[in-house]
């Protein structure tokens, strides 16, 4: 039941972000959705079971994007790394962290994205559009990316019908 | 022979060297190196599954919910109907004297152009590049590279394509690139995606007479775009002292909000009298 909680939701988010975001206009500077799960991956799952499975979701998205291939694969493994150090030295039961591991991974994203459009990418790459919408991504972020990873976090309990070990 | 954290200090640097080696080389060209076909035949399916969903709802809802505001939107299209008939009158005449003309010269028949309507079924997941899939592939007879056009000008190009879906690059993108024309005064320039419904028409020589609201064609030197298919209107335009170009911002004629429904050229038009110079 686990692991058909953590495809389905995965294929659900990828789905929700690729056609029915696209509907909404209001939606256009939305953040990526698959960094609040990947998260909650890092957090729930171990070292084993985690990053196979955040490389595969790394790989769909770069295969569905227009980005340069291995640049969601690269942002979603060095979240992999930075989060599994971090929570070597941090409980990550504080609701406020977490909020803050969301927030912190979607600027990390930006910044790797732009960085590599900046640096490989053809011409000017980098204007004030871009700072919009990273801002933008970001204010989506603080309302609603802390919500949505305690929401996993909860689902994820009652289908384990006991605390999880890293949150208790 | 090495401590623990020297491997992981090589270990790390090995590792971001290969991460900027990997982007380095997937940057200038693209690619996905067959993979991606892989993915994009496994969640298509999901994804055109809830398009069609979300379209037959949102149809409900205009053809039956929405229908207040269609008495006064049929007055005006009847408006603009009566508009178009005169123009269209204008512009057969036009082509009548256009055939007489071409005939006059001896020029080739074109060849009529093979296209295959497919419809979007989803876009890119992410906001800093323009992409979208296509509910066409392989067995309807596309491949890379091939011109993806509207009704109202271009829309993009493919770039990947598996048996039963292809990925459009739109020409927003940002590593998107098409020869272009001002259609008035046949300057020349390359237009590119801005990433933000708008593209850069770059490298025209300020020397060349351009204006806003000048219309912008395909030149059909990139080998990609059929030559004359309209992309879009100069909507802002500048120059400064020290450089020879103009900066020139083109809004699309295509609507990329809104991009449901589109043709692939399959065998791009061969230009009438290109063999004949």
């Amino acid at each position: 039941v686990r692991y058909c909680f953590y495809i389905g939701t995965s294929l659900l988010l990828i789905i929700i972000q690729t056609t029915v975001l696209a509907y909404f206009s209001l939606f256009n500077g939305f953040y990526d959705l698959l960094i609040p799960f990947v998260i909650f991956l890092i957090i729930c799952l171990p070292l084993r079971e985690s990053l196979p499975f955040i490389l595969v979701l790394g790989f769909i998205m770069d295969s569905l994007s227009g980005s340069p291939f291995g640049l969601y694969l690269i942002v979603y493994f060095w979240l992999f790394v930075s989060l599994r150090w971090i929570t070597r030295y941090l409980r990550v039961s504080n609701k406020l962290l977490l909020s803050l591991f969301v927030i912190g991974a979607v600027l990390v994203e930006n910044v790797l994205v732009t960085g590599t459009l900046t640096i490989f990418g053809a011409g000017r790459q980098f204007s004030p559009q871009a700072v919009k919408m990273i801002t933008l991504q970001l204010l989506w972020t603080v309302f609603t990316g802390p919500m949505f990873l305690l929401a996993l976090l909860t689902i994820h309990k009652r289908l384990n019908n006991q605390p999880n070990e890293n949150l208790s | 022979m090495f401590s623990k954290k020297m491997v992981l200090i090589i270990g790390g640097i090995v590792l971001i060297t290969v991460n900027i080696i990997l982007l380095s080389i997937t940057s200038t060209r693209y690619s996905t190196f067959g993979f991606g076909r892989v993915a994009i035949s496994f969640v298509a399916p999901f994804q055109e599954l809830v398009t069609r969903s979300v379209r037959f709802t949102r149809g409900i809802w205009e053809h039956y919910f929405f229908l207040v505001s269609v008495s006064q939107q049929n007055a005006d299209l009847k408006k603009s109907l009566n508009q178009a008939i005169q123009e269209n009158n204008q512009w057969y005449e036009l082509e009548l004297a256009n055939t007489r003309l071409r005939n006059l010269l001896h020029f080739k028949k074109s060849v009529t152009n093979r296209v295959v309507a497919a419809e979007v079924i989803a876009k890119d997941p992410s906001a800093w590049f323009k992409t979208v899939i296509i509910d066409k592939g392989k067995s309807d007879g596309l491949q890379k590279g091939l011109p993806v056009v509207m009704p109202q000008g271009i829309a993009g190009q493919v770039i990947e394509v598996s048996d039963h879906y292809s990925k459009v690059m739109l020409i927003i993108d940002r590593n998107s690139a098409v020869d272009a024309l001002v259609q008035r005064t046949r300057s020349r320039g390359i237009i590119k995606g801005a990433s933000a419904d708008q593209c850069r028409f770059e490298y025209v020589l300020r020397k060349h007479n351009v204006q806003i609201g000048d219309t912008v064609v395909a030149s059909g030197f990139d080998g990609v775009y059929p030559k004359g298919l309209r992309i879009g209107r100069v909507s802002d335009l500048s120059q400064k002292n020290s450089d020879i170009f103009y900066e020139i911002t083109v809004t699309p004629f295509v609507d990329f909000e809104k991009l449901e429904e589109v043709l692939v050229i399959i065998r791009p038009q061969v230009q009438a009298f290109a063999s004949q110079q």
